[in-house]
């Protein structure tokens, strides 16, 4: 299989697997924790893959999705970093952070798309009224442009991610970013540590 | 039709949008509930048109409220006065809404969402990977052992919410008519507070392994004062982020300011290497 079609096979599954946020289901399968190892896998690297989508996961959790919250996205999060790691050649401590502003950098954009949907309210609520009750199309045209949008996007990461590959000078961050990464997992064991805690002290 | 509702309501949440919320989902939701009492097509229309206003509620806990409403419906449609029947369905349904919406948001996003993470840890850590600690080391692990920690939390998590989306469409339909439907289905509160009480005992476990695992990989090759180094750099990171969640920063805050202070100090600066784990 040649990278770039690992690459686009890698974009498409973190399209469909990221419906799973929002869209459809909810049975976690898009959290950066399973993402990790599977695109890591697929590439050749599910160790990384796997560390990766796990540190992600421990920072993002620090996210609630309650009401109209857009979170960081931990999907697009995941799959940049591990696409930045095994496609772009970029060291596992950088493509973590690369792949972090990217989650984060996903919310705009997912903003944007909810906003979009507004608009379809009267188109469905006249077509109702006209007696076409096709809610499924619309049910299915909400998930194919989520879908697109993630594909693209993380393609765009993927491609942004093998140009920054190519910036001279650039393993000069990496003992700075090494050390950073290796501090990544403290940082999330006390995120999920605090907010456990205040939970006891505030008694439910 | 319970299971087609069943079924449907893993799309609520497909076309979540800032001015009806969860509308398109729900109303495709109740769409078999509602094709089943009105076959008429004119009363089916009106009644999809009822359930395309606005609507939010927590995604597991949706099928309390769908079930009521099409208990409702059903009643609705079978009275010699449909529209009294209909009249409270508004009030009703945004007061289950809130409420299971409240609830849910504890539980599963509050609570259960996060234990998943930590079932992840202590299911690898249990079968003897440490990788996503000593992010430095690259021991080949098998691949199943690498989906076996996020597949736990997963196979758990979801089961409880199957279970709910299950039991809440069968209570909501059973019940259906009132604002309290539903709500005395389980202690809620103790639910919650048992699920606090776990993960919080998990995090405190976790917490203290990884200490275990960093000075037990440590303690044989660096000495004391180096061993006391790499101590306080942790405890440095847990003080850091407790103060930043105090003044209300988000963990991406924490994470910028380890960064910032990496690269200063072994990018710019160019201090010797140090790694936490050797």
């Amino acid at each position: 299989m040649t990278e770039w079609l690992r690459v686009l096979i890698s974009a498409a599954l973190a399209g469909l697997l990221g419906l799973d946020t929002v869209q459809a289901g909810q049975f976690l399968l898009s959290r950066p924790a399973f993402l990790g190892p599977v695109l890591g896998w697929l590439n050749g690297c599910p160790l990384e893959g796997a560390r990766l989508g796990i540190l992600v996961e421990l920072l993002y959790i620090d996210f609630i999705p309650v009401g109209g919250v857009v979170p960081p996205n931990g999907t697009a999060a995941a799959a940049v970093a591990v696409l930045a790691y095994s496609c772009g050649g970029i060291a596992p401590s950088l493509s973590f952070f690369i792949g972090l502003a990217a989650g984060a950098a996903f919310s705009p954009a997912e903003y944007r798309l909810r906003s979009a949907r507004s608009a379809w309210g009267g188109r469905i609520e006249a077509e109702v009224n006209s007696g076409v009750f096709a809610l499924r199309r619309w049910v299915a045209m909400a998930m194919l442009t989520e879908n697109a949008a993630m594909t693209a996007y993380v393609l765009a990461g993927a491609g942004l991610s093998v140009l920054l590959a190519r910036v001279p000078g650039l393993a000069r961050l990496y003992p700075g970013t090494d050390f950073a990464y290796s501090l990544m997992p403290w940082l999330g064991l006390s995120g999920l540590y605090f907010r456990f805690r205040a939970q006891i002290y505030k008694k439910g | 039709m319970l299971f087609r509702m069943f079924l449907r309501s893993f799309f609520l949440q497909a076309g979540w949008n800032y001015e009806r919320f969860q509308n398109l989902g729900f109303a495709f939701m109740l769409q078999p509930a509602l094709e089943r009492i009105y076959p008429d097509r004119e009363k089916l229309k009106a009644a999809l048109l009822r359930h395309l206003q606005l609507f939010n509620t927590q995604p597991y806990m949706a099928s309390f409220v769908a079930g009521n409403i099409a208990r409702m419906e059903a009643a609705a449609a079978a009275s010699p006065d449909p529209a009294a029947a209909l009249r409270s369905m508004p009030g009703v349904k945004q007061a289950l809404a809130t409420s299971f919406a409240s609830i849910g948001d504890r539980i599963f996003w509050g609570r259960l969402k996060p234990m998943t993470a930590e079932l992840c840890l202590l299911t690898w850590a249990a079968c003897g990977f440490s990788g996503w600690l000593f992010t430095g080391i690259d021991t080949p692990v098998p691949f199943w052992l690498l989906l076996a920690g996020p597949l736990a939390g997963i196979v758990c998590y979801s089961a409880f919410a199957l279970y709910w989306r299950w039991k809440g469409l069968e209570i909501g339909y059973s019940c259906g008519g009132t604002a309290a439907c539903g709500l005395d289905s389980a202690d809620w509160r103790r639910l919650i507070r048992v699920l606090s009480a776990a993960g919080f005992a998990l995090a405190l476990a976790l917490m203290l392994l990884a200490f275990g695992m960093m000075l037990a990989a440590n303690c044989f090759v660096c000495g004391y004062p180096e061993l006391l180094l790499k101590a306080g750099v942790v405890l440095a990171v847990l003080v850091l982020h407790r103060i930043s969640r105090a003044f209300g920063r988000s963990v991406f805050f924490a994470a910028g300011l380890l960064l910032a202070v990496s690269l200063t100090l072994f990018s710019v600066l160019r201090l010797g290497p140090f790694n936490l784990y050797l």
